[in-house]
């Protein structure tokens, strides 16, 4: 181990919280808080199971998958933009935050599109309980997105000022967008998948 | 660092992989053309995504890097996150006859 | 260093703030939900005679909690004004205590006052048309819950505050449980559109794990408020250190012990 450190002296420092501990604590209350919503929805589903399951069929399952790949790609992308900045590769940073923002926002607009279409189809907030749950659960998620840009522009703010270059604000608010992805993981997986 | 970056991109490809596998659960859990309710199905999916999730932590949040005490706080939650959604569900069924 | 006589002790007027505020929110906790029942809601789909029988069952409580609280629910504003003075005692500018002493002020109007108000109407004329007295139910629980919207503006500026702050007045974890906080108060707003399910006034989503979180929260930052006075140096810059943890602490702990 110690002859990997010295030839790559780039290797992180052993054992260290990623980003503030802080915003591990939210990480945690946040998922519980979405565990209950998601808990809550697979309980009246299961007692309302043939309305539920029409319902559904509504929904298009790649579009999901395609989503979940989006965000994804966007948590790998700003986990090599965490690495970048470690190392001291600020402009290399720089592009993979843009990247993640990109991805971000093309699950917006996926998730925009979505809607519309199955608005257009009759389905709205108040039409049947599935999309009660439906509009509800995605609507949260991409309130967490959006404040998910937030952290970007303030870790890509980070990035660019010489004078600031916080690693641990770089990792907090990584932390954050991962948790964003994760969460739409297990939406997808509950909403989409599940019956 | 090539190393490290070889890695987040194998993470990546799994994770894709495990979500392209929904499709297929999901083929496979229609019959007759038309989707019925399916216990396996619903606990696998969040099977699935809670394992999803645990890999997200350990790999891109660096979580397997951290401290002990977090690594272990991180799995019970992804334990605690899986038992609460299939125990609710599978309440919801006995409860529903 | 012994601890300062009470007369001369310059955080007296801190602690007679703080001492108000647990009132205030043990007896709001007990008036609602023990003595009138306002909390959990009534249900959102009663009709007029149902909204008129829920008013007669609960009439002696309404009237008597009600009246407590119109003679206390001024030492809400102790609450307020504490959290205003701990922003301020921040490292971030003034407007962030002003904006947050506005917004609170403003919201306990409909979001406290409203539903004081339309319930002991309700409860005091029992005689009264049901089609009035379901009005009143509705005004009642619909500005209490649906107003939601002004109290999470004030968690985000309280937020921003905590996590611009280089003072450490407040912990980061708990910038960040304001978010969780105002997050749990965004979903309260469909009780607007329900009357069933789990998104009505009372539904396990807007109300029951909304007030879970708030019941969290408001228990942390009465906590944390008196750790905030204990360390209060009435300076500027960084607050001293928090103390090792006595029930009874009024004071930061002396070096070495």
């Amino acid at each position: 181990m110690t002859t990997q450190q010295a030839a790559t002296p780039t290797a992180p420092p052993a054992r260290h919280v990623p980003g503030q501990p802080d915003m591990w604590f939210f990480v945690l209350f946040e998922s519980l808080i979405f565990t209950a919503y998601l808990g809550v929805y697979l309980y009246y589903r299961a007692q309302h199971q043939q309305a539920f399951l029409q319902a559904q069929s509504h929904l298009t399952l790649w579009l999901g998958v395609v989503d979940t790949i989006v965000l994804l790609t966007s948590s790998w992308s700003i986990a090599r933009c965490v690495e970048q900045a470690r190392a001291g590769r600020y402009d290399v940073a720089r592009r993979d935050a843009y990247i993640t923002a990109a991805f971000g926002v093309i699950f917006l607009v996926l998730k925009v599109v979505e809607w519309t279409r199955q608005i257009h189809l009759g389905n709205t907030f108040s039409s049947s309980d599935f999309f009660q749950y439906f509009f509800f659960l995605t609507a949260i998620h991409f309130v967490h997105l959006l404040i998910g840009f937030v952290a970007l522009g303030i870790l890509v703010r980070q990035l660019s000022d010489v004078k600031l270059r916080s690693q641990e604000l770089v990792e907090t608010c990584a932390t954050y967008w991962h948790t964003v992805d994760f969460l739409w993981v297990l939406i997808f997986a509950v909403l989409y998948v599940a019956r | 660092m090539e190393r490290l970056n070889k890695r987040l991109l194998a993470v990546w490809a799994i994770l894709t992989a495990i979500t392209a596998g929904y499709l297929w659960i999901d083929h496979s859990a229609v019959h007759g053309g038309r989707a019925q309710a399916s216990t396996v199905v619903t606990v696998l999916a969040i099977g699935l995504a809670t394992l999803k999730v645990r890999i997200i932590m350990r790999e891109f949040m660096e979580v397997r890097r951290a401290p002990r005490l977090l690594c272990r706080l991180t799995d019970v939650w992804v334990v605690l996150m899986a038992a609460t959604m299939i125990g609710l569900y599978i309440a919801g069924r006995i409860l529903a006859r | 260093m012994s601890p300062v006589a009470l007369r001369d002790n310059p955080k007296r007027e801190l602690w007679l703030a703080w001492g108000a505020t647990v009132f205030f929110y043990n007896l709001y906790a007990v008036v609602f939900f023990v003595f009138t029942h306002i909390q959990p809601p009534g249900q959102p789909w009663y009709s007029p005679d149902q909204a008129r029988t829920w008013f007669s069952h609960h009439h002696d409580g309404l009237l008597i909690g009600l009246a407590l609280i119109f003679v206390f629910g001024g030492l809400s504003a102790t609450s307020i004004a504490l959290i205003t003075y701990s922003i301020r005692r921040m490292s971030v500018s003034r407007a962030f205590s002003y904006s947050y002493l506005i917004i609170y002020s403003v919201s306990a109007v409909p979001g406290f006052l409203f539903i004081c108000v339309a319930l002991t109407a309700g409860a005091m004329r029992p005689d009264r048309s049901p089609q009035l007295q379901h009005w009143l139910y509705q005004l009642g629980f619909l500005s209490f819950s649906g107003t939601m919207g002004v109290f999470l503006i004030g968690s985000l500026v309280w937020m921003t505050a905590i996590l611009l702050d280089r003072n450490g007045v407040f912990p980061k974890w708990f910038g960040y449980l304001n978010l969780c906080n105002a997050l749990t108060e965004v979903v309260v707003s469909p009780s607007w559109i329900f009357k069933t399910g789990v998104f009505p006034w009372n539904g396990l989503i807007a109300w029951w794990i909304d007030v879970f979180v708030f019941g969290i929260y408001t228990g942390v930052f009465i906590t944390l408020l008196r750790g905030f006075i204990i360390r209060e140096d009435f300076g500027t810059g960084p607050l001293p250190p928090a103390p090792h943890w006595r029930f009874w602490a009024t004071e930061p702990a002396e070096a070495g012990s």
